[in-house]
């Protein structure tokens, strides 16, 4: 970060928290952000009701984005939406919806501590705190972003749709299928199954849509925040639970729900929040979805690569990451 | 006649003086990157190693799933790839219209789609075959 950026940056946090002076005095690109960048900094802050010595992120887009993915001021909305519903998330604090600024649109947040790194959290025991808590926990958390519900005023920029939620993402799905170069005949395999077997339409809720182990912060203790919040819109709150517990996102063999533990204390832990039983029956169909939507993403993010938009190995790669989520439908599917 | 050593020989070699001598001596923030580097050269180097054996066997495979039903031939012509892309496509749709879902052309497209997956994982992470995760 350069010097300008910098004071640009003191000049909107002093006018934001009215102070009388701002100054930043650490800085730090975290790693890890590929469809947007984040910026640890450290700012001293003189008069205003935030005087303190703050701890803080500035998320701003990347070069190029996911389709799909949500803007930073969307973004912002939804962490307000979470903070105000009583998740865990890092306090969204300022906006700035105008370019010149810095030059894009970013939002600061407070700064949560610990690590999010799916291999850490699912090897290294002393991350996250006792494992049947922490799913406890993380299953409370998901039914608290459950309880935002359409309409929402704030969060007018999510489509709405008819219909069943299921048949709406296959709708989606097999959209970007069509317009792909190379055809996959063992999602559409998938999508056949899934557009088969489609739950009716009962709640729609507000889903995260990428609640799964590496999106969310524990440090010793436990739980410290729910990250990334840019691909979430209404939905079934079923698939965010298919989501969490599909074996492509456990990272090893460490339990069959987000591959830290046992599924039963994930569901326990929602429905002491949600008051309702869930369906478990039902979770198999939306972890068949997960897989579904994981490939197409896989497609897209190699795509990115291959159309030269970002030259990238950790893109190139993840297209091959395909091959095994196909595998992983068929079988789920019966077909293996 | 090319001579020896032939593509995939060179990238075994070069991976393994990459995984066996670079990445040791390499400072813990770099790791990933090479780590990454020697993920791309193994796949290349199965791949190579596979040929255009397995592609034309899976277009073969196909063409005798769709002609008959179709009664026409699909994608011939054109390379290889081009072939099965067309195909491919030509089974999308199949599927697509629930003419998959049950009878000859479920059971055969399912035990192709199967074996076609598992060859594409044994190029791309062929420890998820065998892990049992």
């Amino acid at each position: 970060m350069n010097d300008s950026l910098r004071s640009a940056l003191e000049g909107f946090i002093r006018r934001q928290a009215g102070a009388d002076r701002v100054s930043i005095t650490d800085v730090k690109l975290l790693a890890g952000g590929s469809i947007q960048e984040n910026w640890m900094i450290r700012a001293d802050v003189d008069g205003g009701d935030h005087a303190s010595q703050l701890d803080l992120v500035v998320r701003t887009d990347a070069p190029s984005g996911v389709q799909g993915s949500h803007s930073r001021v969307e973004e912002f909305a939804l962490l307000k939406a979470a903070f105000d519903a009583g998740v865990t998330v890092p306090e969204p604090l300022w906006l700035c919806r105008v370019p010149d600024v810095i030059g894009r649109q970013f939002f600061i947040m407070r700064r949560v501590a610990g690590i999010a790194a799916a291999h850490l959290v699912v090897k290294d025991g002393r991350y996250g705190g006792d494992r049947a808590r922490l799913l406890e926990r993380l299953g409370m958390e998901l039914a608290r972003i459950h309880t935002i519900r359409p309409p929402r005023a704030d969060l007018g920029f999510l489509a709405e749709f008819d219909g069943p939620p299921a048949l709406h993402a296959i709708r989606r799905l097999r959209a970007f299928l069509d317009t792909h170069h190379t055809p996959h005949p063992a999602l559409e395999w998938g999508l056949r199954w899934l557009e088969r077997h489609a739950p009716p339409r009962g709640d729609i809720v507000l889903c995260h849509r990428d609640f799964r182990t590496g999106n969310y912060m524990v440090d010793e203790r436990g739980l410290t925040g729910i990250l990334d919040w840019e691909f979430s819109g209404w939905g079934d709150p079923l698939e965010d639970v298919g989501w969490f517990c599909a074996k492509c996102w456990r990272f090893g063999p460490g339990g069959e729900a987000g591959g830290i533990g046992a599924r039963e204390d994930f569901y326990c832990g929602y429905e002491s929040v949600s008051g309702r039983r869930l369906d478990r029956a039902q979770v198999h169909y939306w972890e068949v979805m997960a897989h579904l939507n994981w490939a197409v993403i896989a497609i897209q993010q190699a795509e990115r690569h291959l159309s030269g938009e970002e030259t990238s190995l950790m893109l190139a790669l993840t297209g091959h990451i395909v091959p095994e989520l196909e595998y992983e439908v068929l079988a789920m599917t019966e077909a293996a | 006649m090319r001579d020896q050593p032939t593509g995939d020989q060179l990238l075994d070699t070069a991976r393994a003086l990459l995984r066996d001598e670079l990445i040791p001596a390499l400072p813990q923030d770099k790791r990933h990157a090479a780590l990454m580097i020697a993920n791309a050269m193994s796949i290349a180097m199965r791949q190579l190693q596979v040929g255009d054996e397995q592609e034309r066997r899976e277009v073969a495979d196909l063409q005798a799933m769709l002609s008959a039903e179709a009664g026409d031939s699909i994608g011939a012509g054109g390379g290889t790839r081009a072939q099965l892309a067309a195909l491919n496509r030509r089974l999308c749709e199949r599927i697509r219209e629930g003419q998959a879902d049950a009878g000859r052309l479920h059971e055969l497209a399912r035990r192709h789609l199967v074996a076609v997956a598992r060859h594409k994982v044994a190029e791309s992470n062929p420890k998820y075959l065998g892990s049992g995760v």
